[in-house]
Order: structure tokens, then C-alpha cells, then sequence
């Protein structure tokens, strides 16, 4: 698994947020994004995850580009698992649901014993995602992005409104993935969690 | 808590409305023809009350167990104004259930009215159990996509639905008093019931369309995330609008065929065409609610570009009859193919 990006310049509202940014993630790699707010992060992660369309500039997963032709497009954003800032999926859908909506997507089997232990899944089962905690709302888009999983994280402050006892799980299961030869990309603000997961540092600017 | 319902209650004046002018207008009946026949005939008056029931509850509903009636029981002090608001207003938004009462029948009228509005509070004073998850067996990214705006009109458009099967029952008996008025038979009678439902319908469809907006917009990062195309979600919004119209247009036939009691050979022309309509009727929607997607003004647009569709319904079969059939299906097909897809 490799993640890349080359020359990537991402406009939202005629700002420039990103100019020329280049990445690269490896198997095994958890890279941790740092910087201001404004710098940038959210946005990266969106154009990487496929969200939000970058104006120039090239992001690929194994090869295949996240922007590019249909078949190749696909195969990319089928290859990651994402978990936005906002975490904000349809407010009417029940916990089952949202995770059986990524497994079908992946082709992959829904979440695994072991993932619903450790996020404490079971819980939110029946729970309308509107009617969860922000926590909560967390750790079912958490559940979401590592059905399957997919070999490549892209996190936005996955540890917003987490307990301690879920972040230990985080940084678990992270590592596992990682140990598996998964990539993940994430932004946190919070340093110490980073340096847990023992997470190669970026840090981003402000595009003056 | 009174302009919330106030709101949701004008479909319903305008389906009445719309009802009202063929019935009344046309045809030159009275009001008091339509309630002494609802009063004689059990057949008739059990459609005319159900009708009512079900386009006036969600309405009810609003005002007996939605927010604004929570908050204002939860105040404290005394709770009789506004309770009396609540029934006030509960009696004064059935204004074209109580204007055909009134004028049909005076004082029993009114009695009609309060019976039924007794019927109604008891209706929307019921709460659905809660259902329990499953674990869903979608197997791939398409059914699962359609299963989810599925559940978005369940658990988001109960009560538009409701309100859209009163309404269809009223577009079909509408059509049905027309087609059977007029003595018109096959494709005659085609043209003018077909016309007549996708008209009245508009009413019965716009609340539907917008929750249908809604899902496809909230779920518009997740599927771009899990590498779901433009077309698989461009055909889960085109499966959901056209089990709505579908479904509300065999309930119009069935009032047809109920009111006008047509021969088989033209309730097969009134089928066909009508189905055919809704069948081009969803492609076209489909096409307004992408277009308008980004609008600030969304609700407006679906509303102009639903009853633009049914218009252009109208005017294809009018000009062309059978072949207008065809033109309107065609236009809907080319509409729905020039949508702009996103990356």
C-alpha cells in the first residue's frame, strides 16, 4: 500500500488552502498531520479521501488515482476508509446500518468481533446516528472506516470526544493495521496520542 | 407550532383545492350532492372519510406530538390556552373538510366534522413501536444505497406519505368523477384521468421529493468516499421517487376505478397511460431535485419544476394522445441523461 501526493493545489471559496503539497504514506506507516487551524488538514484529508475535488495536482492509492478515470477512481476510494471531522453520516441511520453500507461498498464482511469490542459497536447497534453522543457518533464512523479494512486510514481528529478506554483501543487497533501493512493519515491535535502510535509527524503551513 | 402545521396543511388546501375545482366546478355539483351521498352510500362515505383521515392526520400530528406542543405542555401554569389553541387550530386547518360539511349539511355538518375530528386526534395521538436493527444483507454498493433512501422515507417521510395516499385517493376519484361525468372511454378517458392524477398529485409528491433531496445530499461524502459512482446514486434517487409515484398512481387507479367503474378495456387505457406518466413523471423529478440541489432555494424549485412536469405531462397527451405518451417519456429520458455528474 502507498499512498502519494504530488503537486496538489486544493481551492475552497477562491482561497487557495493548498499549494503544491506533496505527500507520500508507506505500508505500515501511520503519518500524524499537524498544524494551525486554516492550515489545511481538513482539506487535505477530504481531496485524499475523495470528497472534496482538488483544482490541480495528482493523489493515487497503489497506483490507482483518487481523481482519475471510473474504473480507476473506484478502486482507489475502495481501498480507504474514511472518518471526516464532522463525523456526520445520515442522522436516520442506524448503527447496522451505516457499517453493512461501507461492507457492501467494500465487498467486505461486516464489522468483525473483535472491532466491535474494541470500539464498543454492540452498544450502538440500534441506535439512530442523530440520536448518538459526538463520541459515540465517532466511533461508529470509526467502525465505518475500518470494515474490512481497507489498507489505507484517513482520519480527521479521530480521537474528538473519545473516553479514555477508547482511545487505548484507537492506538490498538492502529497499530494492528499498521502491522498489517495498512497505511493511515490522520490530524489530531493532540501530541501525545501521535506519539503513541509512534506516528512520522507532517506539519502543515499556512499558504500565504 | 400553529405555522409549522399551518405549512404542512397547505398541500392539503391545495390537493382539496385542486379536487374541489374539477368536482364543484365542471361538473356543476353541489357540496351538499357529495355530503348526502357520503351520508347514504356507507361505500362512498367510508372512501371520503378515510380519504380525509389520511391526508389530514400528519398535519394533526404536528400539532398534537411534535416539538412545539411538547415544549409548549412542558411550561409551567395552567395548560387550557393552549390546549384550546391546539383544537382551534386543529378544526380551523380542516378548513376544505369543513367548508364541504358546513355548506353540504350545516349543523349535522359541523357534527360530521367533530366526529371526525375526534378520530383524528385519537390517530395522531399513536406512537409507532420502535423497531428493532438487523443486521441488513446488502451485498453490493447499489442495493445498499437504494435500501437507505428506502429507510429515509420511512423514518423521514411517514407522514408525507400518509398525507400523499389521501391525496392520491383523491386524485383518482377526482379523475374517476371526470372520466365517468364525461362518458369517456379508452384512450379518451386515458387522457383526461392521466392528466387529472399527475396534476394532483404535485401536492402529494413534493414533501416525499425533498426528504428524497435530503438523503442524497447527506449521503453525498460517504458515497464519494467508498468509491460509489454518480450513476448508482443518480439510480437509487430515480428508484426512490419512482416507488413513490408508482405507488400513489395504483392507488389513484384503484379510486377510479372505484368512483367511475369503467370497462375493463379503458381501465386498461387509464392504467397504462397514468403508469406510464409516473414512470416519466420520476425521471423528470429526478432531474429538478439534482438541478436544484445546490439552490438555496430548493423547496421553491421542486415545487415549480414538479408541477412544470406535470404540465408538460398534460400538454403531451392533449396535443398527442397516444403518441404524447411517448414524447412525454422521451423528454423525461433525455432530461434525466443531461445531468450534469460531479467527480
Amino acid at each position: 500500500m502507498r499512498l502519494a501526493v504530488e503537486r496538489l493545489r486544493v481551492k475552497r471559496g477562491g482561497r487557495t488552502i493548498l499549494a503544491d503539497f506533496a505527500l507520500e504514506v508507506k505500508a505500515g506507516e501511520i503519518v500524524g498531520l499537524v498544524g494551525k487551524n486554516g492550515c489545511g488538514k481538513t482539506t487535505l484529508l477530504s481531496a485524499i479521501a475523495g470528497v472534496l475535488a482538488p483544482s490541480d495536482g495528482r493523489i493515487t492509492v497503489d497506483g490507482a488515482s483518487v481523481w482519475g478515470a471510473r474504473s480507476e477512481r473506484q478502486r482507489a476510494r475502495r481501498s480507504l476508509g474514511y472518518v471526516p471531522e464532522t463525523a456526520d453520516p445520515p442522522g436516520f441511520l442506524l448503527g447496522t446500518e451505516l457499517w453493512s453500507l461501507c461492507a457492501a461498498s467494500r465487498g467486505a464482511n461486516p464489522p468483525s468481533e473483535a472491532l466491535r469490542a474494541a470500539l464498543g459497536l454492540d452498544e450502538l447497534r440500534e441506535i439512530a446516528i442523530e440520536r448518538m453522543s459526538l463520541g459515540q457518533r465517532r466511533r461508529a464512523c470509526l467502525g465505518a472506516a475500518l470494515v474490512g479494512p481497507p489498507p489505507l486510514l484517513v482520519l480527521d481528529e479521530p480521537d474528538n470526544g473519545l473516553d479514555a478506554k477508547r482511545l487505548d483501543a484507537i492506538v490498538t487497533l492502529l497499530k494492528e493495521h499498521a502491522d498489517n501493512d495498512g497505511a493511515t493519515v490522520m490530524a489530531s491535535h493532540d501530541a501525545a496520542l501521535l506519539e503513541q502510535l509512534g506516528a512520522r509527524i507532517v506539519t502543515m503551513n499556512v499558504v500565504t | 407550532m400553529i405555522v409549522p402545521a399551518t405549512r404542512r396543511a397547505a398541500a392539503v388546501w391545495v390537493g382539496s383545492a385542486l379536487v374541489g375545482a374539477l368536482i364543484f366546478g365542471q361538473n356543476a355539483m353541489h357540496p351538499s350532492d357529495l355530503t348526502w351521498l357520503a351520508l347514504h352510500n356507507l361505500g362512498v362515505g367510508g372512501v371520503l372519510g378515510l380519504t380525509w383521515l389520511l391526508v389530514f392526520v400528519p398535519t394533526a400530528r404536528l400539532l398534537i406530538r411534535g416539538d412545539g406542543a411538547s415544549y409548549l405542555r412542558s411550561l409551567p401554569g395552567p395548560r387550557l390556552a393552549a390546549k384550546g389553541i391546539g383544537l382551534a387550530a386543529l378544526v380551523v386547518l380542516q378548513l376544505p373538510w369543513l367548508l364541504l360539511w358546513t355548506i353540504g349539511e350545516g349543523a349535522v355538518g359541523l357534527g360530521v366534522v367533530a366526529a371526525g375530528t375526534v378520530a383524528i386526534v385519537v390517530l395522531a395521538s399513536w406512537k409507532p413501536p420502535v423497531m428493532r436493527a438487523t443486521w441488513p444483507g446488502w451485498k453490493a454498493d447499489g442495493t445498499a444505497l437504494r435500501a437507505v433512501h428506502l429507510r429515509a422515507l420511512r423514518r423521514r417521510a411517514g407522514d408525507a406519505l400518509v398525507r400523499g395516499a389521501g391525496l392520491s385517493i383523491l386524485a383518482g376519484a377526482g379523475a374517476g368523477l371526470f372520466v365517468h361525468n364525461n362518458e369517456l372511454v379508452d384512450m379518451d378517458a386515458a387522457v383526461v384521468g392521466a392528466s387529472v392524477m399527475a396534476v394532483v398529485l404535485v401536492p402529494a409528491e413534493v414533501g416525499v421529493l425533498l426528504v428524497i433531496l435530503t438523503t442524497h445530499r447527506q449521503t453525498a461524502w460517504l458515497a464519494s468516499s467508498l468509491g460509489i459512482s454518480q450513476a448508482t446514486r443518480l439510480a437509487a434517487v430515480v428508484y426512490a421517487i419512482a416507488l413513490v409515484q408508482l405507488a400513489a398512481t395504483v392507488i389513484a387507479i384503484g379510486a377510479v376505478a372505484l368512483v367511475s367503474k369503467p370497462d375493463h378495456g379503458t381501465l386498461l387505457w387509464i392504467a397504462g397511460t397514468s403508469l406510464a406518466v409516473a414512470l416519466g413523471s420520476s425521471l423528470g423529478c429526478a432531474r429538478v431535485l439534482l438541478s436544484a440541489e445546490d439552490s438555496p432555494t430548493v423547496a421553491a424549485r421542486v415545487v415549480v419544476g414538479s408541477t412544470a412536469i406535470a404540465a408538460l405531462a398534460v400538454l403531451c397527451l392533449g396535443l398527442f394522445h397516444e403518441l404524447g405518451v411517448g414524447a412525454f417519456l422521451a423528454a423525461c429520458v433525455l432530461a434525466i441523461a443531461t445531468v450534469k455528474v460531479p467527480r
